[in-house]
């Protein structure tokens, strides 16, 4: 691949790169908000003739961004969303230009030069491109708006779900998702949740997701990691939230959240796992080396205690846990919600096959 | 990026946030590296170590940096301008600051004063500092205390540890005595290193009379030298034109000076995932690697990819491995290892919490335990390595052992079937040959070493061993004068591996210091350096008789010309004070040297007023010790030592002239006695004491005095049947 990042294009995306580097952006939708944000300023800033070469130069900035911070999907995601907006506008372009009827863009598909034709066909005018280019911005904005409101959707499918008097468990207490979810059903439905307390890297978040539950006054009990089998048989539903969904149905949580589902599955238990849409990945999960992020080994072992530090041979803090989708049973979307086998299908309307790989 | 700090209300300040780095430690603990590289490039899991230390400033959002270099100040900013910080993109400015007369932190400092570069708070922070502290709380709580306190000028951020952690220095492990409530530090006090024997430290009653509340004493922060600062702590050093060190000097002289009214806080970080760390010896310098492979620092790991071409990708177990790593099917990597880019390991090798650099080749059955090997080094097979370090291109040939604390320099190439004994340090070149050089001697000498100590090569010991490295090797074991107490030092610490932290393992090193300290001992009579930092002097209490005499008879010397000038020069009394406590620290010999001294001046002055006849016995003892007596108030400190000073005067005296000595007894005593430096109870004691000692010219001596002391205790006698009366 040519390299097309120039020095103007390097300072835009550079302070983002080490910001993630350094963990200075956390949360999710912080991150993806950043991400289209710089995509944004750099779409306005790259002098481009032919959106092929815009693709190819996203497409570079996408690989230097998910190599500052491998593990969190999110920024990938965001990139390719970006690239199927380019390569949506440019085939609506070249349908309008081309004239051509429907049967030949689906021959175009199957030949192999038709990516060669396009761009001789898009040798277009100066005009042309500037437009392109307000339109790609405009489907950039209504992404970021898209991102923002992401909790709207999803919400107003909590009242259906929820029923009066259920006894619910959420085990991501780091989740707004799940927070704005459960408040949202407490308008019309009167419920107890149970966090569990999320040992050893969230139980600030667990204290204050609890500490915010219950000034909505719901009905709120924080309970030990360990306990989560023995109050299974009590609840009525786990409701997770995920940072990655991945096409074949799996998805990444916190760290302790596989063991609540197999708590749950055991128990035959439903369990909800909450995302948005921008968290579904076209990728497919293959090693836990590349999916799970290993923490601050201080967080599971007191620094100060010597003896222990010197002598234990491993402390390892995983901050993630991948869950199958035998554990999921439902997918709730702020565009709907669906079965775990069924999110291939929505990866597919919103991701072009050709950006699974961005190298 | 995170929120710029606040402006407080009261300090306008610059809107730039400074940060000073110290990229020299002015130490020779790295010794023989450092006199190739400096201490701050050198590598810490493949990435050197002075990007742990930017990337901290990073992300703690500073605006300027300022490295002052001194020594191999020429890599140094050849590194700085290659790296990414000098791109337009970087999150600060960087400036080096050439500072090549600098031979410690306190020259440093002043120097940065005369730069007069300081515009607001700056944070100042060593070369060698690793740490993932969450730097705006430290600022939070600095412009508190600021607000709070008008003459806070420094806050400490300091990390919970225990005494005999294996980051904690154990070459200078620290005391602080903070106030408990407020985190005020009070006091600070270097103590010698963890032995195993007890060590106490004396706190003056004096600095903790105004403490309203508790206080407490603790011996369990890691401190890494990162201290938010106000443009007065360069000011205090160019004010104390002998402060020398950041903590000894500075920090103690700052709270126990009674000039300098100023407040120095301490920011004790309570989160445990929370890590800071100084690399500053061999020992920490292993820890510290270890932490960082064991995410101990997380964020700040390998897989981070400080360094823009770096690749680093995390296995399970702590494993870190670039691209490009070329492992054989039946080698085994064990726990907490790194591996850098092209290097190829054989079969049946086995390597484990370790760090290879890149470019490494690595033969077949090596085994590598808890070693540092740099890039482009190439171990033969069957090598064993076990806590050892191997520099940047050495050689290392089939069936060799390194023993532990064995440090291989650069370029160096161990023959086969060699055994490098415990601590042994070879160098590519002896460093006496590089004499013609000397003009650059800086650079080839090390970054700590002092002008002084430069001509120190003279007397190393740099023999090519052939019994060390063999035939076809190429290395000179490495012994310097400086390096023979690091060595010594080492009983307690430096032995890079860690043995310290493991007690039991102490004796094993006990053997091979004996036989350096005599060696030592023999050549010592051209040792005339002065000690520049205390910290390392500390070691030599510790060492042969030889040459702790040789020390304090140096000392004796030089205290007797500061007194002796004093008197000439009739300076005023601070100022011989002043200087004859730097000449102390510096020597780090005790008070009853300093006593030793001061006596044997005064009363040599007094002979001469009696010689010459200028003066009676009398006048001259009342001359000289109404006005230089109050010196003793500050070197005699307690009991004992008000004991100890009448010793040294009765012995020094009743050498003297047998015509006047009984007279220039009775009223030396007498007056330190009116001047309050002596309790009455103490001279009772000592009239007890000395009663014993049958030295004719002392008894002699003492007549005249026996009456003031008859005197003495009737008084005493009176006041207590007075008391008792009273009672009754």
């Amino acid at each position: 691949m040519p390299n097309t990042v120039t020095g103007e294009i390097r300072s835009i995306i550079d302070p983002v790169v080490s910001s993630l580097k350094r963990h200075q952006i956390e949360g999710d939708k912080d991150i993806a908000l950043a991400i289209s944000h710089l995509l944004m300023k750099v779409i306005s800033a790259a002098r481009w003739t032919n959106p092929y070469d815009l693709i190819d130069l996203i497409r570079e900035v996408g690989t230097i961004l998910s190599s500052a911070y491998p593990r969190k999907i999110i920024t990938g995601n965001v990139v390719r969303r970006v690239l199927a907006l380019i390569r949506d506008e440019i085939e609506t372009e070249h349908n309008e230009n081309a004239n051509t009827p429907m049967m030949s863009s689906m021959f175009s598909l199957l030949s192999t030069s038709n990516n060669e034709n396009h761009k001789e066909l898009h040798k277009q005018s100066k005009k042309q491109m500037s437009d392109l280019r307000s339109i790609i911005i405009q489907g950039i904005r209504d992404l970021v708006d898209e991102i923002s409101n992401v909790n709207d959707g999803i919400e107003t499918m909590s009242v259906d779900l929820i029923h009066d008097n259920e006894i619910l468990l959420t085990p991501t207490p780091t989740s707004d998702t799940v927070l704005q979810f459960l408040i949202k059903a407490r308008a019309k439905r009167k419920f107890t949740v149970l966090v569990t307390e999320s040992f050893p890297n969230y139980i600030k978040e667990a204290q204050n997701f609890a500490k915010k539950l219950a000034e909505h006054k719901i009905e709120t009990i924080l309970v030990p990691d360990s306990t989560v089998y023995a109050v299974m048989s009590r609840v009525g539903k786990v409701i997770i939230g995920s940072s990655a969904v991945f096409a074949n149905g799996g998805c990444m949580s916190n760290s302790g959240v596989s063991h609540v589902v197999e708590c749950a599955k055991e128990h035959r238990t439903p369990v909800f796992a909450l995302a948005g849409l921008y968290k579904l990945s076209p990728l497919y999960p293959f090693t836990r080396d590349d999916l799970i992020e290993v923490g601050n080994s201080g967080k599971a072992l007191n620094y100060d205690d010597f003896k222990l530090v010197d002598n234990v041979e491993l402390v390892t803090n995983a901050l993630d846990d991948y869950i199958s989708p035998d554990y999921i049973d439902i997918y709730i979307t702020n565009v709907g919600g669906f079965a775990p086998s069924f999110i291939y299908r929505i990866v597919l309307d919103n991701y072009k096959t050709e950006d699974n790989t961005l190298e | 990026m995170p929120p710029k700090n606040k402006k407080s209300k009261e300090t306008v300040q610059d809107e730039r946030f400074q940060a000073i780095v110290l990229t020299d430690s002015f130490e020779t603990r790295f010794m023989p590296l450092t006199s190739v590289k400096p201490r701050c490039l050198l590598p810490l899991a493949n990435v050197p170590l002075i990007e742990y230390t930017l990337e901290f400033l990073a992300k703690a959002g500073v605006n300027e940096v300022h490295l002052i270099c001194s020594a191999h100040a020429e890599q140094i900013q050849q590194y700085i301008e290659k790296s990414r910080w000098t791109s337009k993109n970087s999150p600060f400015s960087v400036n080096t600051i050439m500072s090549l007369e600098s031979r410690s932190v306190g020259d440093a400092m002043r120097d940065l004063d005369n730069r007069g570069l300081i515009t607001g708070d700056f944070l100042l922070v060593s070369g060698d500092v690793v740490t993932n502290i969450d730097f705006n709380r430290a600022m939070a709580v600095h412009k508190q205390k600021k607000q709070q306190d008008k003459e806070h000028i420094v806050t400490m951020v300091l990390t919970k540890a225990s005494p005999l952690h294996r980051t904690r220095s154990h070459i200078d492990p620290s005391t602080f005595v903070l106030d408990k409530k407020t985190d005020r530090c009070l006091y600070y006090q270097g103590i010698p290193p963890v032995d195993g024997h007890k060590t106490s430290i004396s706190i003056d009653p004096e600095l903790i009379e105004d403490i309203e509340d508790e206080m407490i004493i603790r011996n369990d922060l890691i401190d890494c030298h990162v201290d938010i600062c106000t443009p007065h702590v360069p000011q205090i050093f160019q004010e104390n034109f002998d402060y020398q060190t950041l903590r000894s000097d500075f920090l103690k002289g700052v709270l126990t000076s009674d000039l300098v009214k100023k407040t120095i806080y301490a920011y004790i970080s309570d989160d445990s995932s929370e890590y800071a760390a100084r690399v500053e010896s061999w020992a920490t310098y292993d820890a510290v690697s270890q932490d960082v492979l064991a995410r101990w620092c997380y964020p700040l790991v390998p897989d981070a990819n400080l360094i823009e071409n770096n690749s680093y990708t995390y296995e399970f177990g702590h494993i870190y491995k670039e691209d490009k790593v070329i492992l054989a099917q039946s080698c085994k990597i064990g726990n907490c290892t790194s591996i850098g880019s092209n290097t190829s390991v054989g079969e049946g090798s086995s390597i484990r919490k370790s760090v290879i650099g890149r470019n490494c080749k690595i033969g077949k059955n090596v085994i590598i335990i808890n070693s540092y090997i740099w890039e482009n080094a190439v171990i033969e097979d069957n090598a064993v390595i076990n806590h050892a370090i191997v520099a940047a291109n050495a050689v290392i040939g089939s069936n060799v052992t390194l023993s532990p604390g064995s440090v291989i320099g650069f370029n160096v190439k161990i023959g086969d079937n060699k055994h490098v004994p415990n601590n042994a340090r070879i160098v590519e070149n002896p460093i006496v040959k590089d004499e013609d050089s000397f003009d650059s001697d800086s650079f080839n000498s090390d970054d700590e070493e002092t002008h002084t100590e430069n001509q120190v090569p003279h007397f190393e010991i740099n023999v090519k061993d052939i019994d060390l490295v063999g035939e076809d090797g190429v290395g000179f074991l490495y012994v310097s004068d400086r390096d023979l107490e690091e060595e010594s030092e080492s009983e307690y610490g430096d032995n890079y591996s860690g043995i310290i932290y493991q007690m039991k393992s102490l004796n094993v090193s006990d053997d091979s210091i004996a036989s350096v300290s005599d060696r030592k001992a023999k050549k010592h009579h051209s040792h005339k350096t002065r000690r520049l930092s205390s910290t390392s002097a500390v070691s030599t209490d510790f060492e042969g008789g030889t040459f702790s005499d040789e020390e304090e008879e140096d000392f004796a010397k030089e205290a007797e010309a500061t007194v002796h000038r004093a008197l000439e020069n009739n300076h005023d009394l601070d100022t011989a004070l002043l200087e004859l406590n730097t000449l102390r620290m510096s020597m780090n010999v005790t008070y009853h040297e300093v006593r030793l001294a001061t006596c044997e001046v005064l009363l040599k002055k007094i002979v001469e007023f009696v010689t010459t006849g200028t003066l009676e016995a009398k006048d001259a003892t009342t001359k000289i010790f109404t006005h230089w007596g109050p010196m003793f108030k500050r070197q005699v400190f307690g009991g004992d030592e008000e004991v100890d000073l009448l010793h040294i005067l009765s012995q020094k005296i009743s050498k003297l002239d047998k015509a006047y000595n009984q007279i220039i007894l009775f009223f030396t005593v007498k007056i330190l006695y009116d001047l309050d430096i002596l309790e009455e109870s103490n001279i009772l004691a000592w009239w007890k004491s000395s009663g014993e000692v049958a030295d004719e010219d002392l008894q002699e001596a003492k007549t005249l005095t026996a009456k003031f002391v008859d005197w003495l205790q009737e008084a005493e006698e009176e006041s207590e049947e007075e008391s008792e009366e009273e009672s009754e």
